[in-house]
């Protein structure tokens, strides 16, 4: 081949294609499965990986049947050849041959390290706090610029603005995450606002292949939220995933933005509950006035009171002023009240013992009695007898008197 | 004063006027105080905006908190 040679990309993939069907040949391999999809055409794409690496596998439709259903985490052994998807360049296995080799080796991991956790007590009940019913100070342990953030932010603005959000920064993937994670949790643990420790921390990170959420598996990350000194909420990946982070934390969410739901009540609901709480205030300081005024009634109907004008226009004043002051509150609670108040004080000027002496009528008491003399019969030749009159009082002593 | 506290006070002074053991005076100023109450913890939820901050170790051992742009 000459040096001075310039390829073309299609000329390039084919040659890496020949070469590695030539000189690789068919092998056996064997690895974990990933992710795995079939299209459409029945072709199955999975990928297969170990500790260290990953390889695209293709399985085309119309060779010998699978025999089991591939699934992520299982083990396998494939025969095929390695070649170069030339289209797009893409290195890939094609196997002829997939045979399932027991269950596989990182989901065995996941199992007993899930097990041993267990065992020591880091996923009892009995250590799940719960949590508080208004928390003002959330911390988020998680990556500042993936989607996780955001959705919780966003929740949060719109459900319970009245938090005060402080983020951890820490890798959710990849090797350095593990540490990185713990030691965000450690410190939003210990973190002080204002002299306090927060109300809880969510810990998270949104969807990704298995193997992106790995750092949620790790013994360290599952120790340091069980030493978290404050509750932890964990959000890892989608509704399917299930981390060990998840059984050690006091609350499971099936995603971040469920965390941030499901740990905050809303501001909405709460704004009802406070009408709800208004109306019903309304309600019992209606029943209260009510009784007062039944009280007013009846004393009204017993006796003669000297100045009641008076007593219901302060009433009256004092509700006008507190009418004014609730003015722009949304139920208008105070109007039917007044209005009460109202008719009672019509109600006074209609029986005002006043009114009939203009017109030269009057009452007479007998001196030093509250009731008035109603017949004749009330009084004998020789009492003292008070009249009052529209203005003034007359006072004399009865010389006779007809009964009839 | 908090949220919580707010509405338990709230739902303190609606039991206290339910019992109807007060006299009409004391009964009409905790009506008053139960509304203004309501009104402003309403006003307290109406205008709360999300505060967003970073905290992040700034020297070993020392942290600080920094304002998170969310937008």
């Amino acid at each position: 081949m000459n040096e001075e040679r310039v390829y073309t990309v299609s000329e390039l993939n084919r040659v890496a294609r020949e070469l590695l069907e030539t000189e690789l040949g068919d092998v056996w391999m064997k690895g974990e499965v990933g992710d795995v999809s079939r299209a459409p055409s029945g072709h199955l794409y999975f990928t297969l990986k170990d500790a260290e690496a990953e390889i695209g596998v293709v399985r085309f439709r119309g060779r010998s049947p699978v025999l089991v259903a591939l699934e992520p985490g299982m083990v396998v052994l494939v025969f095929g050849r390695t070649t170069v998807y030339e289209p797009r360049g893409r290195y890939q296995f094609v196997a002829s041959l997939v045979q399932p080799v027991g269950a596989g080796l990182l989901h065995a991991a996941f199992e007993r390290l899930k097990e041993r956790l267990r065992e020591e007590g880091l996923f009892d009940a009995s250590h799940k706090r719960p949590l508080p019913r208004f928390p003002l100070r959330i911390g988020v342990v998680t990556s500042p610029s993936g989607a996780a953030f955001h959705d919780i932010t966003s929740v949060l603005a719109r459900r319970w603005p009245l938090a005060h959000v402080l983020l951890f920064p820490a890798s959710v993937q990849g090797e350095t995450a593990p540490g990185e994670l713990a030691a965000a949790l450690d410190r939003a643990g210990r973190f002080l606002l204002d002299g306090a420790l927060l109300d809880f921390v969510i810990l998270g990170r949104g969807g990704g292949a298995a193997e992106d959420l790995a750092a949620f598996n790790d013994e360290r990350v599952a120790r340091a939220v069980y030493a978290c000194p404050i509750p932890v909420v964990s959000a890892v990946g989608h509704d399917i995933d299930v981390s060990i982070s998840d059984f050690v934390a006091d609350v499971r969410a099936p995603t971040p933005s469920a965390a941030a739901e499901l740990a905050t009540p809303d501001c909405t609901e709460m704004a009802n509950l406070i009408k709800r709480a208004a109306a019903h205030l309304a309600i019992a300081i209606d029943s209260r006035c009510r009784s007062a005024e039944r009280a007013f009634h009846s004393a009204l109907r017993r006796s003669i009171v000297r100045e009641p004008r008076r007593l219901v226009e302060t009433c009256a004043q004092r509700l006008d002023f507190y009418a004014g002051r609730l003015l722009g509150f949304p139920n208008a609670v105070l109007e039917p009240r007044i209005a009460r108040f109202r008719h009672a004080d019509d109600l006074l000027r209609l029986t005002d013992p006043r009114r009939p002496l203009h017109r030269g009528y009057s009452i007479t008491y007998r001196v030093g009695e509250t009731s008035p003399v109603r017949c004749a019969a009330d009084v004998a030749p020789g009492d003292e007898i008070e009249t009052v009159l529209a203005e003034g009082r007359i006072q004399s002593r009865v010389e006779t008197r007809r009964t009839e | 004063m908090k949220i919580e506290e707010a509405l338990a006070k709230l739902e303190d002074i609606t039991s206290r006027l339910e019992r109807g053991e007060l006299a009409l005076d004391e009964a009409i100023q905790l009506f008053e105080e139960g509304l203004a109450l309501a009104a402003a913890t309403k006003k307290q939820l109406d205008e709360a905006r999300l505060r967003v901050d970073q905290v992040i170790e700034a020297a070993k051992g020392t942290l600080s908190v920094e304002p998170f742009d969310v937008s």
